[in-house]
């Protein structure tokens, strides 16, 4: 391969690495193992609820953002389709187009097919952007036992998809939601004769088949997202900023982020076709 | 190792036994369930190349449901360090 470089690149790199090698090599020298690895800032906004009455601010904040950097980077697009279309427009039919070929492949039916793309693709979208930012250096904030300690560029941005109860509450919903699809194309009877199919001593196996498909979906982005996070932290910490954070945070953050995202909104699909066609 | 006795200096040291133990044994599945779908993906793909670009898709896909008992060990192992 052979690069092409301007005259412009060749200033901006050189200038970068005068840059950014020295202050690489000046920092290797106090790097330590950041304190909070793994430990969430958690507060207590009903201390008598207990579980119930505490949330994550991280997670709820991060949420938001989320939700904000869609809407910014997508919403132009919706206002209106272009015939020609620009990059955005393309990326975004691109994938949507992706994900609707999956959804009628699973799902012939063109009554179920178009709401499962839906919630597919809103739960793509979602955790697609949300582990994206955590490929990018941000704002962190760790207890410590000194208290709450906001490290600066030091390491990702939260992702809400690395919080346990985020993934959940989308496998809980994907969960409840394919049975309400379930209901919906098979009715109610042939929907509770399929709980002792083939003989009624199934039963026992298929509830636990049923309770074990929202811990699995939700564990998996769980683990991918944050044993990542953690991966990188530990390796990074060996080299700080000189090389490897930006390849680890391109392949656990970009390369993971997009597969698992995929890979959670095609089970999305597949769980709900399953529910549907079974009838 | 003032401040703390015999009996918490083992567990705190089986605790991080447990959890490289428990990554261990626990990368040999997936490792093994990856290995095999890459290397059918492989015969596919010298099979029939121009078919390449959706074999990858579905290889990524099986290499990612194949690796969730890989995860949960990874989570039992990470509570084992941060939570226990």
């Amino acid at each position: 391969m052979k690069l092409n470089l301007t005259k412009g690149d060749k200033i901006f790199l050189l200038i970068f690495f005068a840059v950014y090698i020295p202050i690489a090599f000046l920092q290797a020298r106090s790097v330590t193992l950041p304190e909070g690895i793994g430990q969430r800032w958690i507060v207590d906004i009903i201390p008598q609820w207990g579980l119930l009455g505490r949330i994550n601010p991280m997670t709820v904040i991060m949420s938001w953002v989320t939700i904000g950097v869609i809407l910014v980077l997508f919403a132009p697009v919706f206002r209106g389709f272009k015939p020609i279309p620009d990059r955005r427009q393309a990326f975004l039919e691109y994938i949507l187009n992706y994900l609707y070929t999956s959804t009628k492949d699973m799902i012939p039916d063109e009554r179920f097919a178009r709401p499962v793309f839906t919630i597919a693709a809103t739960l793509f979208l979602f955790v697609v952007v949300s582990n994206l930012l955590g490929a990018v250096p941000g704002v962190q904030v760790v207890p410590t036992e000194k208290g709450l300690e906001v490290s600066l560029f030091m390491d990702t941005w939260y992702s809400p998809t690395s919080d346990l109860n985020t993934n959940a509450t989308y496998a809980v919903m994907v969960l409840i939601l394919s049975h309400i699809f379930g209901i919906k194309a098979k009715g109610f009877k042939k929907w509770l004769k399929a709980w002792i199919e083939p003989t009624p001593l199934m039963l026992p196996l298929n509830i636990i088949g049923e309770i074990a498909k929202p811990i699995s979906h939700s564990l998996r982005l769980f683990g991918n997202i944050m044993g990542g996070g953690i991966l990188v932290l530990i390796i990074s910490y060996l080299i700080k900023y000189l090389l490897m954070p930006v390849f680890l945070w391109g392949f656990f953050g970009i390369f993971v982020g997009i597969i698992q995202a995929m890979v959670f909104s095609l089970l999305t699909i597949a769980y709900i076709g399953t529910q549907i066609e079974e009838g | 190792m003032d401040g703390i006795t015999m009996a918490e200096a083992i567990r705190e040291g089986l605790k991080f036994l447990a959890a490289g133990l428990c990554m261990g044994i626990g990368a040999i599945g997936p490792g093994l369930g990856e290995g095999h779908i890459g290397a059918h993906a492989m015969d596919a793909i010298a099979r029939q190349p121009e078919l390449a670009g959706p074999i990858v898709g579905r290889m990524l896909l099986a290499d990612a449901v194949a690796e969730s008992t890989g995860l949960y060990s990874l989570v039992v192992a990470l509570i084992l360090i941060f939570v226990v």
